[in-house]
């Protein structure tokens, strides 16, 4: 039961960012506990001469080798689809990958993705040879457009960047799961609750992708650990078939024989 | 002429334009071997054309870093 993110096979459901540890070290640890072999960066301005980032960068690289895993680059703060597309193409050369979470914001006040933007940047990085991972709404026109230009993968939220609210319109992202079955589609954002996690993976949601969930969390690396049994085990409940709900009771124990029957 | 990189402003005597490269020279007090990524004026600039690609008087540098991200 692995996930295929273009054509790499991964052997964890779960996504996982590397940003808001209490240290390094605690990101390291919480990020190995996950068992993610995906893990999210980004790049801001910084002086080269500072080396706060550099030892960042170097634990991130340790822990990819570590895992076998991959980075993946993201877009974060970008407005339009002009600068996605640059910050895309000095995160492909710094990082040696086709691969971008693509985020391109409309609103700085629920950091809720521009569609008309984010179409634009997935359609020219698509063109210039990108393997987009579109962040997105909950909305099935867009996904499907998004899936139409290329997208393999895609990432609608679960609510609004870290606020740990968990799944807002699950009617939502149950009807994208229905109409693009075809697509690997990654709950992304909002997660708050290994149980969120879980109940995206009993969806047939194929990973989730999560940062603040973990990071804030006051033990890092147990909620790690936790959301990794989380995902599996929404997976397997997914796999195994959920039974269908029904609108009266039904006994479980067997009826028949069952002790003073009719005596009153 | 006065170019901005990451936002600090600098002055270049003598010259009306400067290449990447010579620009980023006033940015890194020690050697470059960080990894780091460059815009111009928000245009990604690849680094095999640090020394083709020219600086101009008011423009722009951006010179990103990798950074912990979600």
């Amino acid at each position: 039961m692995s996930l295929t993110i273009y054509g790499e096979q991964l052997s964890s459901r779960l996504l996982i960012g590397s940003a808001l540890y209490p240290s390094p070290q605690v990101m390291k640890q919480a990020i190995l506990a996950s068992e993610s072999q995906v893990v999210t960066l980004s790049l801001k301005r910084q002086n080269p001469n500072e080396q706060a980032g550099q030892q960042i960068w170097q634990y991130l690289q340790e822990i990819v080798s570590q895992t076998n895993g991959y980075l993946l680059p993201n877009t974060a703060g970008c407005k339009t689809a002009k600068e996605a597309v640059t910050l895309a193409k000095m995160s492909r050369e710094i990082f040696q990958t086709n691969w971008i979470k693509l985020e391109v914001i409309g609103d700085d006040y629920n950091l809720q993705p521009d569609p008309i933007e984010l179409l634009s940047a997935a359609e020219q990085l698509i063109n210039d040879g990108f393997k987009v991972l579109p962040y997105c709404t909950d909305d099935l026109v867009l996904c499907q457009r998004l899936y139409d230009l290329g997208c393999q993968v895609i990432m609608p939220w679960a609510s609004p960047i870290g606020t740990g609210k968990g799944l807002m319109n699950p009617y939502n992202l149950e009807t994208i799961r229905l109409r693009l079955p075809e697509a690997t589609l990654i709950l992304d954002a909002g997660i708050g609750k290994p149980s969120d996690a879980c109940l995206a993976m009993e969806m047939g949601y194929d990973g989730v992708l999560l940062n603040s969930a973990v990071a804030l969390a006051d033990n890092p690396v147990m909620m790690a650990k936790a959301f990794a049994q989380a995902l599996k085990a929404g997976e397997q409940g997914y796999v195994a078939g959920v039974m269908e709900q029904r609108q009266t009771a039904h006994p479980s124990t067997p009826i028949l024989d069952t002790p003073f029957w009719h005596q009153n | 002429m006065n170019i901005h990189i990451n936002g600090q402003a600098f002055t270049v005597e003598h010259e009306s334009s400067i290449t990447v490269a010579a620009a980023l020279k006033l940015y890194f007090i020690t050697a470059q071997q960080s990894t780091f990524a460059v815009a111009l004026n928000g245009d990604f600039v690849g680094r095999t054309d640090y020394d083709n690609t020219l600086v101009h008087n008011g423009d722009s540098l951006d010179v990103l870093l990798p950074i912990q991200g979600g």
